[in-house]
């Protein structure tokens, strides 16, 4: 290893351990002690990644209370050192780290609440790609139907809660007091997407959701809706299923539709 | 190794170095873009002659981000200016980023692409500071063959910023504006001069600005940054929340008259004011170099 490495390996492990040795190859400065100077960078890289998180996560840090939210950015930060370049990418393991971590894996609506902001901030930033018009869907002959096979806009996914966390998003959201945490029986099945340039999501019927994350890997539609007739009344289920594809398409959640030629 | 500048290269990606320019073009003064003034610049065409946009903000999939840039693009010349090519670090080049780069500069063909004289993390991790480095004859020679390599990967000589130090090292051999100098002059690198940087950094290890400036080479400097930082009575931190301070308004004047014109732009980074706050920064570079140097002869392209 040369010494300019050396130099940058112990530089790089005083700042993320505390360690001072790096002090010895430091030069005081006319005004200033050395351990204040090389403090300036040690209190940096903590602000700047609490900062990224912060702009992350600006509900979970409303819920949390500045305090609370820095102690746990710092928690986080300790934990999952960014190995990324671009500070964009830096918390998206934090709903992992909050459902894994104590004390805030005790309040699993802290690691929902994570999770949600983190698909809305996907959302906003995701692939561009063609949408699916009514149009489009128009051409096709009505027996071709069951063959359909649709493809997701890579901005468009499910999100799976276990917890009340999107009413509590809503309720931060609006500047409202949010209701008490509780866990749910049965998940709450959310549909995230971007419309236009904004970030939405919406709570899917148990049956809708099934049908999209069936649609999204490829399912055709008359498979789809044999599936849907096992939820409910099977002489309606293609009426239903074409009413939620009718509801994706006009909502800008496809980006494709292959088969049934 | 300079590859390209050896090899000829029917037809590929990168010009060799003998085909770059002599000299990157005058474009006027500027701005740093920022989300906050989006809406504005769009909808009110403001009296800024080009944008330099943060790369890292915009190597995204796609979304609004993506959208707008090329809506800028359209309206203005534009230069990307990165936080984290580490060109300092002695780890692996991350050429996932670089590529990243490459590809968004196919998007926005920038006018140049900028980063700073410093290093972001080793062992795969990214501290996200610009930080510093001894300024040896080791170090200048490892970044001499980063910035030939980086530049051959990208096809342009690429422009490099003075960062802030808030340290020095014991076993520097040479001056910041000796190494800034040399690394310059020996791998074709432009020079990107923070007026501002160079301010906080002569305060902070207690040297004359002017003797920085005076040690930079005329004809390298193809940009200037000017911005506010934070001054904590023994030291200076580059925060970039403040306006810029009349001490480094003088030190533009001193800049103007060595280095003659020079695209210039004002960098906002944080405390970020509505945007007619900082036209008026912009205006005052415009109007301070219009008493300082004759006019300009603008370039084509």
């Amino acid at each position: 290893m040369s010494d300019f490495a050396r130099q940058q390996n112990d530089f790089q492990r005083c700042i993320l351990t505390g360690d001072d040795s790096v002090l010895t190859e430091i030069l005081d400065s006319p005004k200033e002690k050395r351990e204040t100077l090389f403090g300036v960078y040690k209190h940096a890289y903590v602000s700047r990644l609490v900062e990224a998180m912060r702009s992350d996560h600006k509900l979970l840090r409303g819920y949390l209370g500045d305090e609370m939210f820095d102690a746990m950015g710092e928690a986080y930060i300790a934990a999952n050192p960014s190995q990324h370049p671009n500070l964009r990418w830096f918390s998206q393991r934090l709903p992992d780290f909050l459902k894994a971590s104590e004390p805030y894996s005790d309040h699993p609506v802290l690691s929902d609440l994570a999770a949600l902001e983190k698909a809305l901030n996907d959302a906003f930033d995701a692939e561009d790609a063609p949408v699916l018009a009514v149009a489009d869907m128009a051409g096709f002959a009505p027996e071709a139907w069951a063959d359909l096979r649709f493809q997701a806009h890579p901005g468009a996914f499910r999100l799976d809660l276990s917890t009340n966390a999107s009413a509590v998003w809503l309720a931060l959201k609006s500047d409202q007091t949010p209701p008490d945490a509780v866990a749910l029986a049965e998940p709450c099945r959310l549909l995230i997407w971007r419309q236009d340039v904004t970030p939405m999501f919406r709570e899917l019927a148990t049956e809708e959701a099934m049908m999209w994350g069936e649609a999204a890997s490829g399912i055709p539609f008359g498979v789809l809706c044999s599936m849907l007739a096992t939820y409910d009344d099977p002489a309606g289920a293609a009426a239903r299923g074409a009413g939620y594809l009718h509801a994706w398409v006009t909502a800008g959640l496809l980006t494709g539709v292959s088969g049934g030629s | 190794m300079n590859v390209s500048s050896k090899i000829p290269l029917a037809g590929g990606p990168n010009p060799p170095v003998n085909d770059r320019p002599a000299k990157l073009p005058f474009l006027g003064f500027g701005l740093g873009l920022r989300a906050q003034h989006y809406d504005e610049i769009l909808s009110g065409n403001p009296p800024i002659d080009w944008f330099e946009v943060i790369s890292e903000n915009y190597m995204l999939p796609g979304g609004q981000p993506l959208r707008v840039l090329d809506r800028i693009c359209e309206c203005y010349p534009v230069v990307m200016h990165g936080v984290s090519l580490s060109i300092a670090s002695t780890a692996p080049p991350n050429f996932e980023y670089l590529r990243g780069l490459r590809d968004l500069a196919r998007r926005v063909e920038p006018k140049w692409i900028s980063d700073h004289l410093c290093w972001t993390g080793v062992h795969g991790k990214n501290l996200h500071d610009l930080l510093p480095i001894p300024y040896t004859r080791e170090a200048l020679d490892h970044v001499v063959s980063r910035v030939q390599l980086v530049q051959d990967y990208l096809g342009r000589a690429i422009v490099l910023e003075n960062v802030s130090t808030y340290l020095q090292f014991n076993n520097s051999e040479m001056t910041e504006w000796e190494f800034l100098a040399e690394l310059s002059r020996r791998s074709g690198c432009w020079l990107l001069f923070d007026v501002n940087n160079v301010y906080v950094s002569a305060f902070n290890h207690g040297y004359d600005p002017h003797r920085f400036l005076e040690g930079i080479p005329v004809d390298r400097v193809a940009q200037f940054h000017m911005a506010g930082h934070s001054h904590m009575g023994t030291h200076i931190i580059d925060t970039h929340d403040h306006p810029v301070c009349e001490d480094v308004w003088d030190l533009y004047v001193a800049a103007l008259k060595r280095f003659g014109h020079v695209s210039t732009m004002i960098e906002r980074d944080d405390n970020i004011p509505p945007l007619d706050e900082l036209i008026v920064e912009v205006n005052r570079t415009r109007e301070i170099a219009a008493k300082v140097l004759p006019p300009p002869i603008r370039q084509a392209g």
